[in-house]
């Protein structure tokens, strides 16, 4: 393993119904592409990009279902550990945006307590098809409290801003609970711990 | 979510998500395979579940619920000539039974009702009834579910509660973890029906590293190794440092223990001449001690007194093995329980394209008459699924297709929620292993295993206890003697400084290694994997994952690395990076021939270890016999002076 450099490791984990974009999002972001190729990530565990935020290397490992959202067959496990949450739901389905109760009993269910909730609402470039309007989703996520963002994978839109707000929310609360639930590690194999890890290298 | 449409062809089909299936899942699906992975139930893994408290609860009350009649659907309109179905089994209700709950605490939280002195009294005796009252019920379904539970023995546990009732009446003031609070909390719970843990070179920890599928969880050293003698627990020394820095073995002990294991090692004449023999005589021959002679035969080898002399040493071979990879004992634990290792190896499986559906069953096997195979699949939609091969968990499978040992063989589980541990040290987060020999004769060794919250099975301030043993009779009647002896229960005397027991669940569960291997009465190509075995280790299951893996595609490698993200995808502006399609599989090709130098360098690496750590321990001798010298040289200044 190469050495590393960062300052902070995040897991990001996205969820919500199958087709509103996740994928889309993750590739986007990482990768600049959309669409992003045909067919599902055969073999793509998560993917990897490293942000610099106000001087500080934020390296950010985004999760995708691998398609188990499908018919609702989500591993538990795929939620441990996890740092942040994007729920996704897609403006022109209103019932990707009625599964989302669901979702959240989920979240309650399997992760953990201090996990950054953000609801993201994507596809606002098909803004004539919408079904779901911005001030409902607003006031759900309010209700919840979690973060609201609309995006669109396709045009670019907040793509970026999205995984940079989550990473400044992110070190914000690291720089809270600093060596807070810093004990648990990985072991078979040469896996890393995925919770707040401050400075330098692991290995 | 709409109902999609599955799929309609697959190449291997697999129903039921325990470790089994879940591993032969990702071995499939690694390699190319279309594969479709459903499972009746709500939740993953089946009877190698963790569960949370509530989800625990539910479990149970599914279990004593009354299974719906069947009724074999009529399915024979997708039946071509020359057809025929077998029908799958709905419910596997038969693998678990005699489900007994005790609950120990007060119904709810004493504190909150406390500043209310004159509703107070009253308060506590309506808590006291109620606690007993639920018990009284649970006991009930418990009779109801399962009618060979004899009247007396009914009586006898209504018996129980009673004194429940009187001993919180006469303490009332300890604050104990009320029942209502184990609710709260109870998503910090993750209650594991099968208890097992991992040999640090067992086939589980070697395929998860192979696989690459360890980095979908994390895990714990177990810390200790424990053992119940002479009435009470005793840390078993087992590696090096901890004979080592033993208190309670003499100079002489230590090194004759150092001697013995180091014997072990390798196969000796000396040690073939009492092939057939039992362990215990080779061990008594070697002249000991009772001391010694415990340790080696119940906590190292965790083997019976009758057990033979080449069984017991495999066993403590394979615990020396493991010592000292991670820790100081032999064996992990999966932080959140060992229900996350199926699902681990389900998630890899769908990484490389599998497809999961739970809450979906496989109602029949379409076999083609003539060359008496497996041609697809109805699922419980009625949906006609096409495969090439059928892997089933035996509980799907009629009791008359497959061949099982008889009488059909159980284990008898307990599982506890305690306020302390077993033995306190310093640290309240550790991880114990405890063998408790037969207390009487004709009663069976029991494994427990105790975990603390920072494996996160359990709440802060309680542990999770699992008690493990072949049954002799039923759960109740094989583990509650051990219960009543170890823990303050309610039955329990002279126990004061015990930890207590909050909550406790017994049951039985079918025991997977009476499953045979071949002979039953199914299509060739259709693979039935067995459930839970009572073994500490995973050896069968990841033994039978492989063999119906090179059953069906001995070309293939079983489980290997899956590439590591951080090798494929490029930050930044270099996105020419290819994942998925053609290209990927071009680039797993190169991926595996690293791997195998890998591996490779790995061995070496393991065999440098090996080398050094025998280094090590030939210098620990060394350091042990001068310390003897010394001892001894000390003796002789006193009888010379």
């Amino acid at each position: 393993m190469s050495m590393e450099d960062y300052d902070y490791l995040f897991k990001i984990v996205l969820i919500g119904n199958a087709g509103v974009g996740k994928t889309c999002l993750v590739r986007r972001f990482t990768q600049g592409l959309f669409p992003p190729g045909q067919g599902a990530t055969i073999g793509v565990d998560f993917m990897i990009k490293t942000v610099e935020i106000k001087g500080e290397k934020v390296k950010l490992q985004i999760w995708d279902t691998a398609g188990q959202e499908r018919f609702r067959s989500i591993t538990q496990s795929y939620y441990r550990s996890a740092n942040a949450l994007i729920l996704t739901y897609d403006i022109t389905c209103e019932d990707s945006f009625r599964c989302l109760p669901e979702w959240l009993r989920e979240i309650e269910q399997y992760a953990n307590n201090q996990v950054v909730t953000i609801l993201v609402g994507n596809k606002i470039d098909l803004a004539e098809k919408r079904e779901v309007l911005r001030q409902r989703a607003e006031d759900f996520a309010e209700a919840q409290s979690m973060l609201y963002l609309e995006t669109s994978a396709k045009e670019s839109d907040n793509v970026e801003k999205l995984f940079l707000d989550l990473a400044c929310e992110l070190i914000r609360e690291a720089k809270q609970n600093k060596l807070d639930n810093n004990d648990t590690a990985p072991m078979p194999g040469e896996g890393k711990t995925i919770s707040y890890l401050s400075c330098c290298s692991l290995n | 979510m709409a109902a999609e449409d599955l799929p309609s062809e697959f190449d291997v089909v697999i129903l039921g998500t325990g470790l089994t299936e879940s591993v032969a899942a990702a071995a499939f699906s690694r390699v190319g395979q279309r594969v479709l992975h459903v499972d009746r139930r709500s939740y993953y893994a089946g009877n190698w579940a963790s569960f949370t408290f509530s989800g625990l609860l539910t479990w149970i009350q599914q279990h004593h619920e009354e299974p719906l009649p069947e009724e074999a659907q009529d399915w024979s309109s997708l039946l071509e000539e020359g057809e025929e179905l077998i029908h799958l089994s709905h419910s596997d209700c038969a693998s678990i039974r005699n489900l007994q709950v005790f609950c120990f605490t007060s119904e709810e939280d004493e504190e909150e009702e406390a500043p209310n002195t004159t509703e107070e009294e009253t308060g506590g005796a309506a808590e006291d009834s109620e606690c007993a009252d639920s018990t009284e019920e649970e006991t009930k379904e418990t009779g109801e579910e399962e009618e060979e539970v004899r009247e007396e023995e009914e009586v006898r546990e209504e018996e129980q509660t009673t004194p429940s009732a009187a001993l919180r009446q006469s303490e009332p003031t300890k604050k104990k973890i009320s029942y209502a609070q184990l609710l709260k909390e109870g998503r910090r719970f993750n209650i594991d029906l099968v208890s097992k843990l991992m040999y640090s070179r067992g086939s589980l920890v070697d395929l998860l590293i192979k696989s690459n599928v360890s980095r979908y969880a994390e895990f714990k050293n177990v810390t200790r190794i424990l053992t119940y003698r002479d009435r009470q627990v005793e840390q078993v020394p087992c590696s090096r440092a901890d004979v080592f820095a033993s208190r309670q073995l003499s100079v002489v002990e230590k090194r004759k223990l150092m001697r013995f294991l180091t014997s072990c090692v390798e196969e000796t004449e000396e040690q073939r001449a009492y092939n057939g023999r039992p362990y215990l005589e080779f061990l008594r021959d070697r002249q000991l001690g009772d001391n010694l002679q415990h340790f080696l035969l119940h906590s190292i080898a965790m083997v019976t007194e009758d057990t033979p002399t080449e069984e017991g040493l495999a066993s403590t071979r394979h615990f020396l093995r493991c010592l000292g990879r991670y820790g100081n004992t032999p064996f992990l634990f999966p932080v959140y329980g060992l229900g996350e290792i199926p699902q681990c190896f389900c998630r890899m499986c769908a990484v490389f394209g599998g497809i999961y559906c739970l809450r979906h069953s496989v109602d029949g096997v379409v076999v083609d008459r003539d060359s008496n195979r497996c041609k697809a699949v109805i699922d419980s939609r009625g949906q006609r699924i096409t495969c090439s091969h059928f892997v089933v968990e035996e509980g799907y499978v009629a009791a008359d297709r497959k061949r099982v040992a008889t009488p059909t063989r159980f284990l008898s589980r307990a599982v506890l929620i305690t306020d302390g541990s077993i033995l306190p040290s310093d640290s309240d987060q550790q991880v114990s292993m405890v063998t408790v020999p037969p207390i009487a004769a004709g009663c069976p060794a029991v494994k427990m295993v105790e975990l603390c919250s920072s494996t996160m099975t359990c709440m802060p301030g309680t542990y999770l206890v699992h008690l493990t043993c072949q049954s002799v009779g039923s759960a109740y009647e094989d583990l509650s003697p051990v219960v009543t002896r170890m823990f303050r229960t309610p039955e329990s005397h002279d126990q004061e400084t015990c930890p207590s027991v909050l909550w406790c669940l017994y049951f039985n569960m079918t025991d997977g290694s009476g499953l045979e291997a071949e002979g039953h009465n199914l299509p060739s190509n259709v693979y039935v994997c067995s459930g839970p075995d009572g073994d500490l280790g995973h050896e069968l299951a990841i033994r039978q994952a492989e063999s119906i893996f090179q059953k069906i595609l001995p070309e293939e490698d079983f489980c290997p690395p899956a590439p590591n993200p951080e090798d494929i995808i490029y930050d930044g502006d270099n996105t020419s990076s290819s994942a998925g399609g053609e290209e990927e599989k071009e680039e797993n090709d190169g991926v595996a021939e690293e791997e195998k130098q890998e591996e490779e360098k790995e061995m070496l690496e393991e065999e440098k270890e090996m080398l050094e750590e025998e280094k090590e321990m030939l210098e620990e001798e060394k350091e042990m016999l001068e310390e003897e010298k010394e001892v001894l040289e000390e003796q002789n200044l006193q009888t010379e002076e």
